[in-house]
């Protein structure tokens, strides 16, 4: 029983990684068992103990135009996104807002990061060194108008894209999108291990020695596609993507949990959304890291799920060839399980001696783990499975068969019930109602959240917990914990899969890396801090709120420029929709310290006095800090008698790729995005009674926001509101976005009874004051750099 | 150097690099495990790197009673160090 409509097929393919160029390359090496494992000489090994590392090696591959300025990431992943669309016979989307690029990845422009602390300070190197780049980049590349965003879950990031762009799909959001997940090889991740005591000090030996990993590099890119639209163009399908799972640990920041139970989670669901059973799994690319810590919890995760159940289970772990490419590692081995479906081969896992042997048999039980040798076999369902720091589990399905997706019935009404707000005017939602009532300008340009014990104690947090947490999760912590207290939403054993975590963050965890960055510049890559280096990962906060919460279920950090705070909102309410989760905390979150604030100065962005929303500008007032947004189906939140601020109603999302860290010539995207989120919500510009901007000072930010609701709001501008939350807290990036959600929340809740607003008639630009008895429906918005804009209609 | 020299350095250590709260960590304060300040395997390699880096000893590998408390560190170093 298949609904079409919930069809999902792969019809291109595109890798590169250490064991080849492209998919051929990279598929006739692991047929012939070689490893991509050699002698790193491309970053310092002295007193490292381990110089091993799967590299792609050689720059032929680097002949792409319009790359050349970008990061090696970058450049990874579009030659994966430039073989896969040519595999898919696209020649480009031309801006279609029906195509997006969904992108995981780790570490992001650490290469850039690592040019600009030991080479040059030059601030060309600035805007490639976020993740935030990437997808953007590559949707210019491949002209994709839709959803543009990055997934960076670490080592889940690869699946978890995967699965969000089949998400997209399935919600009507897209006809198809560029999935996928890039990482590069460097310093910093290179450092960081060693501290970590977690690379092999020989070749990786997954499910095997157990003696830790080898990094690897390189970049996988999937053409995800709804079937309709590939059987209308005429597609070759390679195969169906079925179910997925995603699920967090609440137990660690990096160590796995022991009992496998956010694994099984994943495994589960995946198996669950897809309408098979545990017998009809044929291949498993395992995450099998060589860990110790990984691969036990696999061995009994895999066991547990399909011991007794499944007598003819092949499972490998292809990283003894392509070595951990972290961010990219979902996605370079969904290729390779895409591939095998096909070839009806399993890839093999390299790296057992005879004596090895028996030890496998011992732990693998009835799963052949397909030991030095791939195996022939028919196949015709495969698993790929990822596993992060963080604590986030993902696992997804492809098969040759059409599986059993359910569509849900009918789309949930989405509930606001909680807020969370860390601000530089005060902590809490209470707090910020409270300031909303000075709108005097701040006194500086520079704005910084304060969060510390008085917090950690009102919401319970104790020292073992909180000492671990760098600035950026600490906001995020604090913010996700008022939201659940203000929702008076308890999570507990009943509850704890069905709330998930959706982090918006434009710069995530860039200033720790770059903290990072500078520590081993100075003491050498074998004196990294075990400590610090997890929180270089973006999704350490996701991970830290999970723990604390005890949040169990989705979890995904999603990162592309300022309104990936938005973006976030968006994103929740398509979970909840699919039945993914029945909550979720959606935020955003930036900070500004003296790394980012350092950046930004030299980018020539940061002001040094208060620059006020359209006051035709050059630079912003810095600032920072986190919403949290709980978001709720209806039914839910009625049923356990939830205070209901407002509804979220709508949502749309598209972007005009422009080089990245620039916006001028992407405005009509904010046009797109609005137009959807009205189209979401089954609303038109009439039903809007007031805009929540995104305006900062910055010229061509505002223009930018003119123009666009000039366009499509006509004449109705004039007198229609639009509301800034930055005039008083500047330009908090990703955490503004959110802020402007939680505030339209407020006033159609009647907690903000009126505020300061803007009305943008003609060129003319006249301030006045709205009050929220007055408003039925808010529209929010929010941009990013290179081109990406969000819309979210928030409804009494 | 003193003993007690050492432990104030570890006991820095441990605050300015691990986070804790210096009034909460006296010298026999338990570091690891279940009635512990909470400190863990990661913690572990900081402190490890530490020791190695200020006073030329390698605790890798070094049995857990060593590593109970401030007291038990800085007695280890004492004995292990060159004067």
């Amino acid at each position: 029983m298949n609904n079409d409509e919930m069809r999902c097929v792969i019809t291109g393919l595109g890798m590169i990684s250490a064991i080849g160029e492209n998919v051929d390359e990279c598929w006739k090496s692991a047929m012939a068992s070689k490893s991509g494992i050699d002698h790193t000489k491309t970053v310092d090994t002295e007193n490292c103990y381990s110089d091993y590392a799967a590299e792609v090696r050689g720059d032929k591959w680097d002949n792409i135009a319009c790359t050349e300025k970008m990061d090696r990431v970058s450049k990874l992943c579009i030659k994966a996104v430039d073989e896969a669309m040519r595999d898919a016979k696209i020649e480009g989307f031309g801006g279609s807002e029906r195509a997006g690029v969904i992108m995981g990845s780790c570490v992001g422009g650490v290469v850039s990061v690592e040019k600009y602390y030991t080479k040059e300070k030059s601030a060309e190197l600035i805007p490639q060194m976020p993740i935030s780049a990437i997808a953007s980049q590559a949707a210019g590349y491949c002209g994709a108008g839709g959803a543009v965003m990055n997934v960076a879950n670490a080592c889940a990031a690869g699946t978890i894209s995967i699965s969000y762009a089949a998400d997209l799909i399935r919600a009507g959001k897209a006809d198809v999108v560029v999935a996928g997940g890039a990482d590069s090889f460097s310093s910093v991740p290179f450092a960081g291990f060693t501290s970590l005591h977690a690379l092999d000090a020989n070749p990786c030996s997954p499910f095997n020695h157990l003696s830790g990993i080898t990094l690897g590099e390189g970049a996988g890119a999937l053409i995800v596609e709804s079937y309709e639209h590939a059987v209308k163009r005429g597609a070759k399908i390679y195969c169906e993507v079925l179910g997925s799972g995603i699920s967090s640990d609440a137990h660690h920041i990096t160590a796995p949990r022991p009992d496998g139970e956010g694994q099984m989670n994943a495994i589960r669901w995946a198996i669950e959304g897809s309408g098979v059973s545990e017998t009809d799994i044929d291949y498993v690319n395992a995450h099998g890291t060589g860990t110790a810590k990984n691969d036990e919890a696999e061995f009994l995760s895999l066991r547990t799920i399909f011991g007794g159940k499944n007598d003819h289970l092949s499972a490998s772990s292809t990283k003894a060839m392509t070595g951990h490419c972290l961010g990219a590692a979902g996605a370079v081995e969904a290729v390779l399980a895409v591939k095998a479906l096909t070839e009806n081969t399993v890839p093999p896992t390299l790296g057992f001696s005879d004596d090895d042997l028996g030890l496998l048999a011992e732990r693998a039980g009835s799963i052949d783990f397909c030991p030095n040798s791939p195996k022939k076999k028919e196949l015709d369902t495969v698993m790929s499975n990822s596993f992060a720091f963080g604590g986030n589990n993902a696992s997804i399905i492809f098969s040759k068969k059409t599986g059993s997706m359910k569509k849900p019935d009918k789309l949930p009404e989405i509930c606001i019930t909680g807020l969370g707000i860390v601000t530089p005017a005060g902590n809490g939602a209470q707090k910020y109602i409270e300031s909303c009532a000075d709108e005097n300008a701040p006194g500086t340009a520079d704005l910084c959240s304060s969060v510390g014990k008085d917090e950690y104690d009102e919401l319970g947090l104790k020292m073992a917990f909180y000492r671990k947490l760098d600035r950026f999760s600490q906001l995020q912590a604090v913010s996700g914990m008022y939201a659940l207290k203000d929702g008076n939403y308890t999570v507990n054993s009943d509850n704890a899969t069905d709330i998930g975590i959706i982090v918006g963050t434009s710069e995530g965890s860039l200033s720790p890396v770059c903290d990072f960055e500078m520590l081993i510049a100075e003491k050498g890559n074998a004196n990294g801090s075990a400590f610090k280096f997890p929180n270089t990962v973006y999704n350490a906060a996701g991970g830290y709120l999970s723990i604390c919460s005890g949040i169990k279920g989705y979890n995904v950090t999603a990162t592309n420029g300022a309104q990936s705070g938005l973006f976030s909102v968006g994103y929740g309410m398509n979970v909840i929709r699919l039945g993914r989760g029945k909550a979720v905390l959606a935020t955003g979150t930036d900070e500004n310290n003296e790394i980012i604030r350092g950046l930004y100065k030299d980018l020539g962005l940061a002001a040094d006095t208060c620059v006020q929303p359209y006051s035709h500008n050059d630079k912003i007032t810095l600032s920072d800090g986190s919403t949290s947004i709980l978001l709720e189906d209806a039914e839910t939140a009625e049923a356990r008698g939830a205070r209901i601020y407002a509804r979220a109603k709508g949502f749309g999302t598209a972007c005009r790729s422009v080089e990245f860290g620039k916006l001028t010539g992407s405005g009509e995207a904010l046009d797109t995005a609005i137009n959807n989120a009205l189209a979401d919500a089954g609303m038109s510009i009439s039903d809007i009674d007031a805009v929540v901007g995104f305006a900062d000072g910055h010229t061509v930010v505002d223009k930018i926001e003119c123009d666009a609701l000039r366009r499509v709001f006509g004449d109705k501008l004039a007198k229609l509101p639009v509301i800034s939350v930055k005039k008083k807290l500047g330009e908090g990036r990703a955490a503004s976005a959110a802020l402007g959600a939680a505030h339209a929340a407020l006033m159609l809740h009647g907690d903000i009874a009126e505020y300061g607003c803007t009305y943008l008639d003609d060129a003319e630009v006249h301030t006045g004051t709205v009050k929220s008895a007055a408003l039925n429906n808010i529209l929010a918005v929010a941009f990013g750099t290179g081109g990406s804009y969000s819309a979210v209609i928030i409804s009494r | 150097m003193a003993d007690s020299e050492i432990k104030a350095k570890v006991k820095e250590l441990i605050c300015s690099n691990l986070g804790v709260e210096p009034d909460v960590l006296d010298y026999d304060t338990e570091l690891f495990g279940e009635d512990s300040i909470g400190l863990d395997s990661v913690d572990s390699l900081e402190i490890i790197s530490f020791v190695d880096d200020e006073y030329g000893v390698d605790m890798t590998g070094v049995g857990k009673e060593h590593f109970l408390n401030i007291d038990s560190i800085a007695a280890y170093i004492s004995e292990h160090k060159d004067n």
